[in-house]
Formats: structure tokens, sequence, C-alpha cells
């Protein structure tokens, strides 16, 4: 068997002990690296474990807020009925006194039908707002019509007739998170029918300006007060001449739907005044080819 | 000849309210309080104008009648008015992707809006 050489020279042996010695160290530090690397492997999946878990949670919690909405909605769509139908002499006349107190009884059954969608809302809006943002290219012409789909039924029951002005065919994609979107166009859209006036009009506009997508909202109804025009957009903050005209709202659409505005890279204001009702402007940047991300 | 209109709602005071007011304006009616019971209903092959669907139903859901329904070539074209207190976006979607143009929840609306939107689907 060959003998391994001996390194006679003394500055060839004290050389390779420096590359043992530094090879040994490397090593070490290697080692350490991937001890590093297995406790932030086993942290985020912990992390993912946790997120799992919440994500399950919000999912069954907004399952049980969903089915209660539903039962206290068909409870309160019977007395609905019933009323209407006394009011309606569908059940036979009925005294003065009796027809007014029935009518009390229906604002106020109303009433209790829009503190369950306020509700609703709340519950929802303020758990997306915070989730994570999940862009993606989205054909705004498309998730429009989806909106206006959506509130047909309420429109066509207030008599109230929805123009979409339709862009040109070569219309570019909108950089969006759509479920956040649709909370905005929704809010909108609902404000628009139920701020305006009953057989009134409302349009809408999307345009592309300056690298933007711009969606617009007008409707021929209540007027925001000179106080709402400084504060429509603040937290809890209602308007008096909403409130005129409805009086239940939780104020917080308005205040949301900025933030999710805001989150996109976009701008959110209105236009506002008499014999012009209120107009409501959003814009959102035009998708483009670069890599998609989250926020 | 009246138009038939089926009511599928397993709440049988609302269906019975339903019902009254579609009667009194001189549609024939049909109900099913379940899922099962309207698919057999469908299936027995008798003249239906328009369908009235509850979404939340005891054993088949209204997703699943809807599934079904769309499923068949010659119950496809009836028109159908989806009647529910859901008002989750994940629901309307899923009614959407099943070609319904017609979601109504119910509270929001009268049982004369109701009829306005028969009326403008199937006539009188």
């Amino acid at each position: 068997m060959k003998r391994a050489p001996i390194i006679k020279n003394r500055k060839k042996r004290l050389t390779a002990m420096q590359k043992l010695e530094l090879n040994s160290r490397n090593l070490n530090s290697a080692v350490s690296t991937l001890k590093e690397q297995k406790k932030k492997v086993k942290a985020l999946l912990l992390q993912s474990q946790k997120i799992k878990k919440a994500s399950e949670n919000y999912a069954a919690k907004t399952d049980v807020i969903s089915i209660s909405a539903h039962q206290i909605r068909t409870s309160l769509s019977a007395i609905k009925w019933i009323i209407e139908m006394f009011l309606g002499g569908d059940l036979g006349k009925m005294t003065v006194e009796q027809e007014n107190l029935l009518r009390k009884a229906h604002e106020n059954n109303e009433r209790a039908i829009m503190v369950v969608s306020e509700l609703l809302l709340m519950n929802k809006t303020e758990d997306i707002i915070e989730k994570q943002y999940i862009f993606s290219p989205l054909d705004m012409v498309a998730l429009v019509e989806d909106s206006i789909f959506n509130f047909s039924g309420e429109a066509f029951a207030r008599g109230i007739e929805v123009i979409f002005l339709k862009p040109g065919k070569e219309f570019p994609k909108a950089k969006v998170d759509k479920e956040k979107l649709l909370i905005v166009l929704h809010n909108l859209m609902d404000n628009a029918i139920k701020y305006s006036n009953a057989h009134g009009k409302i349009f809408i506009v999307l345009k592309e300006e300056n690298g933007f997508i711009q969606f617009s909202i007008k409707d021929t109804g209540v007027v925001v007060s000179e106080e709402g025009k400084k504060r429509l957009f603040e937290k809890f903050y209602r308007d008096r001449e909403a409130m005129r005209k409805e009086l239940v709202g939780s104020g917080i659409g308005l205040y949301t739907i900025r933030k999710i505005v805001e989150r996109h890279g976009g701008e959110i204001w209105f236009e506002s005044g008499q014999n012009m009702g209120t107009t409501f402007f959003f814009t959102i940047p035009i998708f483009k080819q670069e890599s998609l991300h989250s926020i | 000849m009246a138009k038939t209109i089926l009511i599928i709602e397993d709440d049988d005071f609302l269906s019975g309210l339903e019902a009254t007011k579609l009667k009194k304006r001189g549609y024939e009616v049909l109900t099913a309080a379940s899922g099962a019971d309207a698919l057999k209903l469908i299936d027995s092959k008798v003249k239906i104008d328009l369908i009235l669907l509850d979404l939340l139903l005891p054993d088949i859901d209204g997703f699943m009648v809807l599934e079904k329904i769309r499923d068949n070539k010659a119950l496809r074209p009836i028109p159908t008015i989806v009647f529910s207190n859901l008002s989750e976006e994940k629901d309307i979607e899923h009614v959407k992707k099943l070609g319904i143009s017609n979601f109504m929840i119910k509270s929001n609306f009268t049982l004369d809006e109701l009829l306005e939107r028969v009326k403008e689907l199937i006539g009188e």
C-alpha cells in the first residue's frame, strides 16, 4: 500500500493545515446555516398550520353568520308579506287605526331587514379588507355587468333604469383583486339605487384615462351636504341628506371602499350638486405584463 | 290556458303566501317542500312554465336542483327565479354560473314585486 507523502516542507505543511482549518470552518458554517434553515422551515410550517386553522375558523364563522342572517330574514320576510297582504286589502277592509298601526309595523320591519343587511356587510368588509390582496388581470366590463345583474331586482323594484355606457371592444384589462373590487362596485351600486329617486336613471361609464381605468356611477337622487363633502369617506360618518332618505346605514361602506381603491393604487372621489345628483368616480391601474404579486 | 309555476320552498308558510298571491293572479301553482320532491315533480313531465326556487332546502339543496335542471335539455329553457334569503357573493356567483338570470333576496321584495317579475318573464 502506498503511504501518503509526508509533507516535508514546513511552509507547505502550514498552508495545508490552514486550508484544512478553513474547510473545517466552512463546514461548520454550512451546518449552522442548515440548522438555521431547518428552524425557519419549522417556523413556516407552524405559521402555515395557524393560518389554515384561522382560515377554517373564519369560514366556519362566516357560515354561521350567513345561516343566522338567513333565518332572521326568513322570519322578517314572513312578517313583511303578511303586513303587505293586510295593507293591500287581500284580507278584507281595516279600520283607519288598524291601518296606521300596520304601517308602523311595516316600517319597523323594513328597518330590521336593512339592519340585517348592514350587519352582514360590516362583517364581510371588515374581514375582507384585512386579508391579503391578490392581483390578477380582469375584464372590468364583465365585472361591472355582473354587478348590474346582482342589483337588477332592486333596480327593477324601484323602477330605476341602469344604463351602462360600455367602452369600445379593445378595452384594457385592469390589475385587480376581484373579491375586493366587487365590494367597491356593489357598495356604489347599492348606494346609487338606495339614494336615487324612484323611476330615476343611473348612468355607469368605464373609460381609459392616463394609464388608469376610470369607473363612474351617476345617480339623480340625493345631493351630498356641504359637511358631507368634507367627511363622506370617514368611518361611520353618514351624511344627513342620505339619512333623510334612508335612516339605516352603518356608515362603513365608503370608508371601506376608499381603503380598497387606494390599496389598488387608485383614487376615489365624487361630485354632487343640485340638479345633477351625485357621481362617484374611482380609478384602477391598467394591467401591464409584469410579474403578478401579492401585497 | 293558465301558466303553471312550481314553487320549491321548504317553509310551508312562505310557500303558502306565495301560492295564494300567484293563484289570485290566475296562475296554476305546484309546490315542493324539498329538492327531492321537486325533482320527482319535474321528472313526472308535468307542464311547468316557471320555477321559483329557494336555495336552502332539506336533502338536496337548491344548487343541486338547479344543476339537474340545467343538465336536462327539456327543462333548461324554463325560466327560473332563485328566490332566497342567502346573499353571499359565492352563492350568487354559483347561481350565475348555472345560467340563472334572476336572483331575488326574499326579504328585499314584496309579493307584488315578485308577481311583476313573474309577469315579465312568462306573461299572465
